[in-house]
């Protein structure tokens, strides 16, 4: 079933987004897409880490792969500015506190309720808020964004070796004009009616953040440059693990039944209502899934909370 | 479109076939392989007697034209690769030709010798000097007929000019200069300096976090020396005119096909992809190959092909698959023939494609050391979808994805095509001419 990516349920996908408008009845369908969507994902994240040692990647590939994941991120994203709950439980994904992850944490200490953040998410929702500080540093943007990241790097001790996938979450207005391309125009609109709907909440929200975040935004400068992330030329030699253990730590106490997870989302039609832990069972499938000798798995600690950024940050 | 085995030619085992390429005349074929090996293959002259061996290819040379080496800055392996042969319009005796692996570029010039100086006054037979007290008389050294000797000497290595890998050089039409193309820049060199090149397209990013576009392949026209035209990894070709600037950085012309929205899937950009671009001997009209088909663009029109070939419409719901095993990301090459009505390009189970441009049939044949033996006639096959299977037919599922056809050449006046399948050389004759022979 996943080697028929075609058209066919890309087509259904799109009409169960309009048609969820109407009612949430497009529940197989947008099962399967979610679930090939998840199955590309992980390959893609795989291809990214998995290449032979010393040699060159061909960039082209790389290029590639990152525009799947990018696109499949923004997909992600768009999704879940239209539901607002999951942050609040941002932080407990990251057992290990890893010092990686710093977009979350910077939520939790400058928003204590959770609907500020979904007003955030939803004014800016494509170029919403779960990119690592170490790639805003040049990135005049979004201030709000860099606002954030900064004074949550500057609370952290200095972020680890970028990972590869780091490419992946970049490039805003690039990100903005495939979206722009790549979904339907009703779920845009759809989107922007609730984010406008927020905004009428709580207009205060973002502009509050701004004046406390330039202050910060110097001190924490000399930081962000060391954590200058991996460009393509970099990648080959960062982003491997020689410790898996990490992967048995994190992935030991999850269930790894996506199909569980899927239809109940779906049925609900909120798909991104999930629990951080939900969040875990979509990736842990492949996680677990026995790993051919040749091509070891290898993920970093970095990586996963890359993943999971991901998936929270949609 | 029936084909006749001339030839099939098998390297050893470690030699997977890179590159492939007829020399301006067809006289001369020339091979790459993983192991940075160039092998030449000339046709035999026509032999009155026997009609029947006329145009085989036998080997001319071998030389070893890429060694593996290690870059220390970035501690990562250049592979010895081959990654395409260019020949030289030929100006005298010799035949030069381009080769290039991932980083650098070498020209090679191909000389033959049959006769050998005698009768030195200083030297002895071996090259010794001699002793002067012995030299008592002048002589005149005379050349003596000796077998034939190809030599193959490296003439100019261009290093240095490429960051990133380099998949494409062109030889301009102006017999002066070439250019070389890697994954971000394009670079123009002249063929007698090797320390210098300009720079004349460059689409790096000031930040490499926002590159989403590599370049594939790139290409000059075969008449217009200012011309020159490179594909992109979104699909598109971007024309550009050398006199408009010295940076080509902004294309004269963007050819680009816009997508079509019941196609639309995960991985339409990389099925977009184009893995090579060809001029037609004629000039006017770009042959590009991505993922799924072939197409033929007018240079005048830049919205979209006036011809499109389906090479294996098929896999269209095995991508994912294909993803998975990588083969989405094969660059499969593509030719055309000498009169530009036909063109061809390569499948998975060792198949390839041929599409007549003019009756619009298209066939697709085999390359395999059962069905084509010397002289035997391939052929045509047939990829089933479906329940419906005919005798012969070969299903979708039990396409070996392992036996890919990338690299293809035509010869530039006849219709010899060279085929290489992984380790060996296939090298086919249309039916028609060989009888007529």
């Amino acid at each position: 079933m996943l080697a028929k990516p075609g058209k066919r349920k890309f087509d259904e996908h799109e009409d169960g987004l309009e048609g969820k408008v109407v009612s949430p009845t497009d529940g197989p369908s947008k099962v399967s897409y979610t679930l090939q969507r998840q199955t590309i994902f992980n390959i893609s994240l795989m291809k990214l880490y998995n290449h032979r040692p010393l040699t060159e990647p061909s960039l082209q590939k790389t290029v590639l792969i990152n525009n799947m994941l990018r696109r499949i991120q923004e997909e992600l994203k768009q999704e879940g500015s239209l539901k607002p709950v999951f942050i609040s439980t941002s932080q407990s994904s990251d057992p290990l506190g890893d010092t990686y992850q710093e977009a979350q944490p910077a939520f939790s200490h400058l928003n204590s309720q959770p609907l500020q953040l979904t007003d955030l998410i939803s004014t800016t929702p494509l170029e919403s808020c779960l990119t690592p500080a170490s790639l805003l540093e040049e990135d005049t943007y979004c201030t709000s964004q860099i606002v954030q990241q900064n004074i949550s790097s500057s609370r952290l001790p200095p972020p680890p070796p970028p990972p590869l996938v780091q490419p992946v979450k970049d490039s805003f207005s690039s990100a903005l004009d495939e979206i722009e391309e790549l979904c339907p125009s009703s779920t845009s609109t759809e989107a922007a009616s609730e984010a406008a709907v927020h905004l009428k909440d709580e207009p205060v929200a973002a502009g509050t953040l701004k004046p406390e975040g330039t202050q910060e935004n110097r001190t924490s400068e000399p930081k962000l440059m060391d954590s200058l992330p991996g460009n393509f030329e970099l990648t080959t030699s960062t982003g491997f693990l020689t410790d898996l253990t990490l992967d048995d730590i994190l992935f030991s106490d999850i269930d790894t039944s996506m199909y569980d997870f899927d239809p109940c989302t779906s049925n609900t039609g909120a798909a991104s209502k999930m629990a951080p832990d939900e969040l875990l069972k979509t990736l842990s499938p492949y996680s677990n899934q026995p790993v051919t000798p040749n091509q070891p798995f290898k993920m970093d600690l970095t990586e996963l909370d890359h993943i999971m950024e991901v998936l929270v940050g949609s | 479109m029936s084909c006749g085995c001339l030839d099939i030619i098998t390297t050893s085992n470690a030699d997977i076939i890179s590159t492939v390429e007829f020399n301006h005349t067809g006289e001369l074929l020339a091979t790459g392989d993983k192991g940075g090996r160039v092998v030449i293959f000339q046709r035999e002259p026509e032999c009155k007697n026997e009609p029947c061996s006329q145009g085989e290819y036998n080997v001319y040379s071998t030389f070893q034209s890429h060694e593996p080496e290690f870059d220390y800055l970035k501690s990562l392996e250049i592979e010895e690769k081959i990654n395409k042969i260019k020949w030289l319009p030929q100006q005298n005796a010799a035949h030069s030709l381009l080769s290039t692996n991932d980083k650098t570029i070498k020209l090679w010039k191909i000389s033959e010798r049959d006769k050998r100086p005698e009768g030195y006054n200083l030297k002895d037979e071996e090259g010794k000097l001699k002793d002067l007290s012995t030299v008592t008389s002048l002589q005149v050294p005379v050349l003596k007929p000796m077998d034939l000797m190809v030599e193959v000497s490296p003439r100019r290595i261009f290093s240095n000019g490429h960051t990133y890998h380099v998949n494409s050089i062109s030889v301009n039409s102006d017999c002066e200069t070439y250019m070389s193309a890697d994954d971000l820049r394009i670079n123009l060199w002249h063929l007698a300096i090797t320390d210098r090149s300009f720079n004349i397209v460059d689409i790096k990013p000031a930040n490499m976090e926002d590159l989403t576009e590599v370049i594939t392949a790139a290409e000059f026209h075969p008449y217009h020396c200012n011309l020159f035209v490179y594909s992109s990894s979104k699909g598109s070709l971007r024309l550009c005119d050398m006199r408009a600037s010295a940076l080509c950085d902004k294309h004269c012309k963007l050819y680009e096909e816009p997508e079509d929205p019941s196609n639309r899937s995960f991985f339409s950009e990389i099925i977009s992809s184009v893995s090579d671009v060809k001029f037609s001997h004629s000039g006017r009209y770009m042959l590009t190959r991505d993922y799924l088909t072939v197409k033929v663009w007018d240079l005048n029109m830049e919205t979209k092909p006036i011809e499109t070939y389906q090479v294996h419409d098929y896999l269209r719901s095995k991508l994912c698959s294909l993803y998975e095993n990588d083969c989405i990301f094969d660059k499969f090459e593509c030719a055309w023939n000498g009169s530009d009505s036909v063109i061809m390009t390569g499948a998975y189970n060792n198949f390839f494609r041929m599409f007549d441009r003019n009756t619009k049939r298209d066939v697709t044949l085999e390359a395999s050391r059962e069905s084509s033996k010397p002289r035997a006639v391939l052929k045509p096959r047939r990829v089933c979808v479906g329940g419906k299977r005919r005798k012969d037919d070969i299903s979708v599922d039990s396409l070996d994805f392992t036996k890919k056809i990338l690299h293809t050449a035509w010869h530039p006046t006849e219709n010899i095509i060279a085929i290489a399948a992984t380790n060996n050389l296939y090298i086919f004759q249309d039916k028609v001419n060989s009888d007529m022979h």
